[in-house]
């Protein structure tokens, strides 16, 4: 399968199941009166996190783009997971560079997954930019610094459940043997 | 010129990501104004229709709740019916029903409202503005801000139209606040905090004011919303010595999670009122 196709695959995959399912599951922890807020983790920027490594910073903006638009039409947030979006997608590589042990040119043809990076560097880099998207939209969305705990809870919460699903989908979807054979090719 | 070249040559994806980010921006600030831009809503026909469709495949599992809500909704409806036909049996032999036609002390009202009904498929709870989507739309005679009410209380209002489908911010957002009054007829806002989907607070009551637990809040004629429709139940008092007030804490009379019909009401005179007070500024 190429590439492309198999990235727009992942693409609408992967915002299906955060439009129809898990924007629908609004989690709560704890229970009245001291009540935790409502929150719901966002996983679509996995999407944006497996890109290939040698997409090109550009490509990788206008993709990003295009992923938060999308979300964002959806939630009736025009432009907010947009912003979020972008900023992952700009960072991603510092991150990666910082995270790889190798050059980032010696990966061609691959993206980014546990078997190539490692479990520990590649949970880093997933949780990085997770919290990183999490605390850039949820500050947008609140656009007030007066109730600062209570947004500090939303990141976290909402991004550790966000690392959670997104860790699940990894390896539910990581085909093991399949990539095994690859790296000793 | 050339080094001009070389500086976008070299910054080029800084340039692009500013540039983007940019864009983003003034999407924010143009529907923060609540002008809203339609493309970009849930009432656009794809993504509603998606919704929809989603909204099917769930329907079967709600049924149970929806025909217990229909039947307290038909029951409070039932009791009002019968204030409007009380009978003094004692007197009247016939038991004819007593119109108040020929009453002089008859208040004059106009017939504002018309409700259409709507099926919510998509609701959210969780964002800091929540936003429903129905399946009625411009079709339908819906139109942007008018008002939406459940069979239990207050729910928002409409804020995009599409030909069949709409989307309304519902009254738990920020950007949203409701004209509200007390049973008294103490006349105040309730916003919500942005924290819990059942949970409403009415600040600036004045501290003399008697207030209970229990007592409900109601919407008033001033906003858009149809008068004495239930927004809430009052659960908690806070009194704040300092200003000489008093904040109430609401539980929404609409359980926002499960809501699944909703009416949309059209005030015929709407147009009229707003026409009037436009002149005023």
């Amino acid at each position: 399968m190429s590439i492309y196709l198999k990235n727009i695959i992942r693409f609408v995959f992967i915002l299906l199941i955060q439009v129809l399912i898990l924007n629908k599951i609004t989690l709560q922890w704890w229970s009245q009166p001291t009540g935790f807020p409502v929150f719901i983790p966002y996983i679509y920027p996995l999407f944006i996190l497996l890109l290939p490594f040698e997409t090109p910073v550009a490509a990788m903006l206008l993709i990003g783009f295009v992923c938060g638009l999308s979300v964002d039409a959806f939630m009736n947030t025009a432009g907010m997971h947009a912003f979020a979006t972008i900023l992952i997608a700009y960072f991603r590589i510092n991150v990666l560079n910082a995270l790889l042990p190798k050059n980032i040119s010696d990966y061609s043809g691959q993206t980014p997954s546990v078997t190539n990076m490692g479990w520990i560097p590649f949970v880093i880099y997933v949780s990085f930019l997770i919290v990183m998207h999490h605390a850039t939209f949820f500050t947008i969305e609140l656009w007030s610094l007066s109730n600062i705990g209570y947004l500090l809870l939303k990141i976290l919460a909402s991004s550790a459940t966000a690392v959670l699903f997104v860790l699940a989908y990894v390896l539910l979807f990581t085909n093991q043997r399949g990539s095994e054979r690859q790296r000793i090719v | 010129m050339r080094n001009f070249i070389l500086f976008i040559r070299r910054f080029s994806n800084l340039l692009l990501f500013l540039l983007l980010e940019v864009i983003c921006i003034v999407l924010i600030g143009r529907t923060n104004t609540m002008q809203g831009n339609d493309i970009m809503s849930s009432a656009n026909y794809t993504l509603a229709s998606m919704y929809e469709q989603r909204d099917d495949m769930a329907y079967y599992f709600a049924l149970r709740r929806m025909n217990d809500s229909l039947m307290n909704e038909n029951l409070r409806l039932r009791q009002q019916l019968t204030a409007y036909r009380q009978v003094d049996t004692l007197t009247d032999s016939t038991g004819k029903v007593v119109t108040y036609n020929k009453d002089s002390q008859r208040v004059v009202k106009y017939a504002d409202y018309v409700y259409h009904s709507a099926k919510v498929i998509n609701n959210t709870v969780g964002a800091v503005n929540n936003f429903i989507t129905i399946n009625r739309g411009e079709a339908d005679g819906v139109k942007k801000d008018m008002a939406v009410v459940s069979a239990s209380g207050a729910v928002g209002r409409i804020i995009h139209t599409s030909k069949h489908y709409a989307s309304a911010i519902s009254i738990l957002s920020k950007k949203q606040q409701v004209s509200a009054r007390l049973k008294d007829g103490t006349v105040g806002h309730v916003i919500w905090k942005g924290q819990r989907p059942d949970e409403l607070t009415m600040r600036d009551v004045p501290e003399q004011i008697k207030v209970k637990k229990g007592d409900s809040v109601f919407t008033t004629e001033f906003s858009f919303f149809p008068p004495d429709v239930l927004i809430g139940v009052i659960y908690k008092i806070e009194t704040v010595k300092s200003k000489n007030l008093k904040i109430l804490h609401l539980r929404t009379a609409t359980n926002f999670r499960r809501i699944q019909y909703v009416y949309v009401v059209e005030n015929k005179m709407a147009e009229e009122r707003l026409q009037l007070e436009a002149q005023n500024k």
